[in-house]
Order: C-alpha cells, then structure tokens, then sequence
C-alpha cells in the first residue's frame, strides 16, 4: 500500500466497521424513545419532524436565543448508516455465488433506507372531509396555509391564484403574471389570537374589510395533534402607488373578504393548503358498527363513487380500516368521522416511493431464505 | 462515488419540489363545501330562528345576522365565532359596555354582571346592559364555549325593541343544539 493511501484507507475502514453500524442502531433507538416521549408535549407531527426527519435535533435552552444542536437527528444517522452498509458491501463482503443471498439482503436493506428518504423527501399527507352525497375533488393540508387570491367575476367559475404560506414572510412583495396588482405582506403570525378590538386599543393596523374591528396578536403554535393553529397575515394588495386597503386574513375568520378592481371582484381567503386532484370522490355512505349493547367501535366504513372521467373510471370503493383506497397515485385512509356519522374524514396520502418498503422486505427475505437455503444444503451434504 | 448517488438522485428530485404560486379554475363554492372547512366556516352549534324573525347569512368573523319583527326602534342579533377565549370573559364584558359608552367593571363586579341559561350545549353565560342616555340602547349578549370556539349571540338596539325581542332571544339561546 502506498503511504499516501492511508488516510483514505482509515476513512473506508470507519465507514465499513461493524463498530459505526452498533453507534448508529444505538443512536437510532435514542432517537426513536425520544420522539416517542416528545409526541405528548410536541405532538405526532412535530416529534417526528424534529427528531427522525431531520439532520440535527436542535434545542434551544431558556437563556440562549440561539437554538443549539444536542443530537443527530434521523437523517444523519439513517445517512450515515446507509454509507456504512454499502461501503460494508462493497469493500467487505465476498464477490460470490456463495454470498449471493446476503448481497440480496444487503441491497434490501440499503433501498429501505433510500425508501425512507424518498417518503420524507416527497410524502403529501393531507386530509379530504366529505359528508354524505358530497362530490369533492381536492384534499386539504390543515398544517399549511395558502392565500387564496380569488377572481369572483365570473359566474360560472373562480379562478384562484394561490400563493404558499412559504411567500407570507414580513415584508415580501409578492408580483405574479395572474394579478393585476402586487401583495405587500405586513405580518405573518403562524399563530394568532383572535378577539374583538375594544375602545381602548390601539388602532388596528387593518383599513379594510373585518380587520378595522379585530385585535389579532401573535400566540404560540400549537402542537397537538386535534389542535389547529390560527393563522394571520396583513396583506396590502398595492396597484401602482395606489393602496387597496390593508386586510387582516386568517383561517379562523368566516367568509372571504375583498376589493373591486378596475371591473373585476376579487376576494383574499387565508385556508389550509389545497391540494386538487384530477378525479372526483363522492361519498355514497358511511357506516358506524359497534358491538352490540355497547358504544365500542367495530368497524367504520366509506363506500365512495369514484369518478375520473379522464380514465374513463367510474366506480364503487370501499375504504375502512386497514384497506385504503389507492388511485391516481393517492392512497385514501378512513381517517376520521363527524356530524352525526353524515360526514367522513379520510387522509390522503401521496407517496411515489410507497412500493419501496414493500419492494425491501422482498429482497431481504429472499436474501435470508437464499443465505440460510445454502448453508441448509451444504450442511445437509455433509451430513450425507 | 457510487454509493453517493442515490444521495444526489434524492437532493436534486427534493429541488424540483419547491412551493411555487399556482392559478387554477375553481367550481364557486357552494355552502355545504364550505361549511365543512373547521377552521375557516365554524360549525358545532345550531339555533332555530324564532317565529317571525328574518335570518341572513354572516360575512367575514360574523357567522350570521338575525332580525326581530319591526317593533319600536331597531335591534338586531349577531351571531359571532371565534377560536379560543377570545380574551376572557372580563375582556369581552367590558368591550360591550364599552360599545354602550358604559365605563369598564372588575373582575369583582363579572357574578353580578352575569346570569346562567341552560342550553341544551350546557350552561350559557348572559349579561344584559343599558347605556345611559336619552335614546337608550341596550345589550343581551350570551356566551357559551364549544369544543374550542366561543360563541357570541348578541341581541343589540334600541331599549324598548330588544325589551320586545329579549324573551324569544333567551328561548333561541336556551334551544341552542349540536350541529
């Protein structure tokens, strides 16, 4: 070996050691124990985020106003444990037939990983509420806003530009091909709370619509998983140097508000982020078994109409516990329900990697039978 | 290098996934569509408009506006929900007197301001104020706390009109039911 490989050589040798796989399963079960304690205070959502699909786990102690690494967080170790099972593999395990059944188990485990990666990288989750004998087409993502900027106009139809909460930071000028007119943002709370302005407050910062007549202030998030923030902004749409009022939006506020404009009505919606689909869904029947004489849940169940004209698709489905439905690249779960069981929550997942864990398990286990086969017929021959 | 590449496949697919403003067609909403949004349209409680009364659908944080029979002077009620406390009780307590130029009370003062109804979505907080004045005007205001959400149903006019309403107001608020 040349000397001036052996750096390179240690390098290998740490990514291939059996010693970084054992760190890293240990680190990966702290991680796991830790967003299982954090899902009470933090809920299921944010526990997650923070914890196993994210690079670090940050913290931010009480007297420090910066947030300070403390762990590393799913996404290294999971990395990290990836690298090592392919340098693992390449550089360590033999190149033979003999071998074969742990090469499949290996590229296994290796695309369980990479699986997990896509489903943070690319998972859509939202949800679609659908009372009975209600068609809906489009599912909403109640954790994300989008400001609806709506062109009411027409009869017949709205059209919306909608721009991502990502857009509503403090002091963005929001310009976009679709509006005659730019979106000044003023504030941005991801959580408000919301009262009547009384005599003795300061003068809202709103000029138009119901804000004149609100108190809106920032307020922490809320983290639990039945909870819903209140989310604010102060918009100023601005047509050249003419101001068209300031308004106060939130999800929490009932009916849209809005401005008329050279002829054309158009109407400022803050909503949870919608997510429109290119088939429709409409929910024919929702059934709530319990077990006789009790009030305990046996089954819940949505028969839905499934309509994509596009596909030349229109058909019956059955969603209930345990058996999705999967079209169009969406997976529907029975979620929840409401209204006197006429209304049915379902969640809406899209995952384009969702056949990769499936696809993992598969090699793993035949790389096993395969491995363990192998040495089953050799140990037989010999006994023979 | 290899063994980076499924690292790079991902971070780049991840770049292309970058919110972005969108402009689509939509179907007008239609009511049952937007009664079903939790946050932006509440829903949980249902009242029946006593006889006689007109009722019309609320704008922006108003959820509806009811009106009694033309009767001496004009009232009206307004029907209002929002998230949480919504300031707390003495908060809104003195919002009201403050719209009836009446001055501001303590917290003290709140268990001889407020009366108890029962509805049938449990106990209803009541408070009933008059300014001062020549032309009077008069405040009945109920609220109650729903899975969150307060709701105010505020009966508001002339004296003499919201004396006339105030009966048939307080049987609305005792029929107050789960929607």
């Amino acid at each position: 070996m040349r000397p001036n490989d052996v750096p390179l050589r240690r390098v290998t040798d740490f990514l291939s050691s059996m010693k970084l796989t054992l760190a890293c399963l240990g680190l990966l079960m702290i991680l796991v124990l830790a967003c299982t304690l954090l899902q009470v205070p933090l809920g299921t959502h944010i526990a997650v985020e923070r914890t196993i699909r994210s690079f670090l786990v940050w913290y931010t102690p009480d007297w420090s106003p910066v947030r300070l690494p403390v762990f590393p967080g799913g996404g290294l170790v999971g990395g990290v444990l990836l690298l090592n099972l392919l340098f693992a593999q390449f550089l360590k395990l033999e190149r033979s037939r003999r071998k074969a059944g742990l090469w499949l188990a290996h590229l296994g485990l290796a695309l369980l990983f990479i699986g997990e990666f896509s489903t943070a990288l690319f998972q859509v989750e939202s949800q679609m509420p659908v009372e009975v004998g209600q068609t809906k087409n489009y599912s909403e993502d109640t954790r994300q806003m989008e400001l609806a900027v709506v062109d009411v106009t027409d009869p017949g139809k709205d059209t919306v530009t909608s721009i991502p909460e990502s857009f509503l930071r403090p002091g963005a000028v929001i310009e976009t091909p679709s509006l005659p007119f730019k979106l000044a943002v003023k504030r941005w709370y991801d959580n408000s709370d919301l009262g009547m302005r009384k005599p003795t407050d300061p003068p809202s910062e709103a000029t138009a619509g119901v804000g004149p007549n609100l108190s809106i202030s920032e307020a922490p998030i809320v983290t639990s998983d039945d909870a819903q923030n209140a989310a604010a902004a102060l918009i100023e749409p601005v047509s050249g140097r003419d101001g068209l009022g300031t308004y106060w939006v939130s999800n929490a506020l009932g009916a849209p508000q809005g401005f008329v404009r050279e002829g054309r009505t158009w109407r400022l919606v803050l909503r949870p982020r919608r997510y429109y689909l290119p088939f429709s869904v409409t929910l024919k029947e929702f059934k709530h078994d319990i077990y006789p004489g009790t009030d305990i849940p046996k089954n819940f169940s949505s028969l839905v109409r499934l309509n994509d004209p596009s596909a030349g698709e229109d058909r019956d489905a059955l969603i209930y516990m345990n058996h999705p439905l999967r079209y169009g690249g969406k997976t529907f779960y029975q979620a929840s329900f409401g209204q006197n069981d006429q209304l049915s929550v379902f969640q809406v997942v899209r995952n384009p990697g969702w056949l990769i864990p499936y696809l993992s398990c598969i090699l793993v286990a035949l790389g096993l039978l395969l491995h363990f086969g192998t040495k089953l017929a050799v140990s037989l021959r010999k006994a023979a | 290098m290899k063994v980076l590449l499924p690292f790079v496949l991902l971070a780049s697919l991840a770049a292309c996934q970058k919110d972005r403003i969108e402009v689509r067609e939509e179907p007008k909403e239609d009511a049952p569509a937007a009664a079903l949004a939790p946050a932006s349209r509440p829903s949980g409680v249902k009242w029946t408009a006593p006889a006689g009364w007109t009722e019309a659908p609320g704008n922006g944080m108003r959820v509806a506006t009811l009106t009694p029979p033309p009767a001496a002077g004009k009232a009206e009620v307004t029907v209002i929900a929002l998230p949480g406390d919504v300031g707390g009780e003495l908060a809104n307590v003195n919002r009201w007197r403050g719209q009836l130029a009446l001055p501001p009370v303590g917290e003290a003062d709140l268990p001889a301001a407020r009366s108890e109804l029962r509805s049938k979505l449990g106990a209803l907080n009541l408070y009933d104020f008059t300014g001062t004045g020549t032309n009077k005007t008069r405040l009945v205001a109920g609220m109650l706390s729903v899975s969150g959400t307060t709701w105010f149903f505020k009966l508001m006019g002339d004296e003499k009109a919201v004396a006339a309403a105030r009966p048939a107001f307080l049987k609305l608020l005792e029929g107050l039911h789960a929607s």
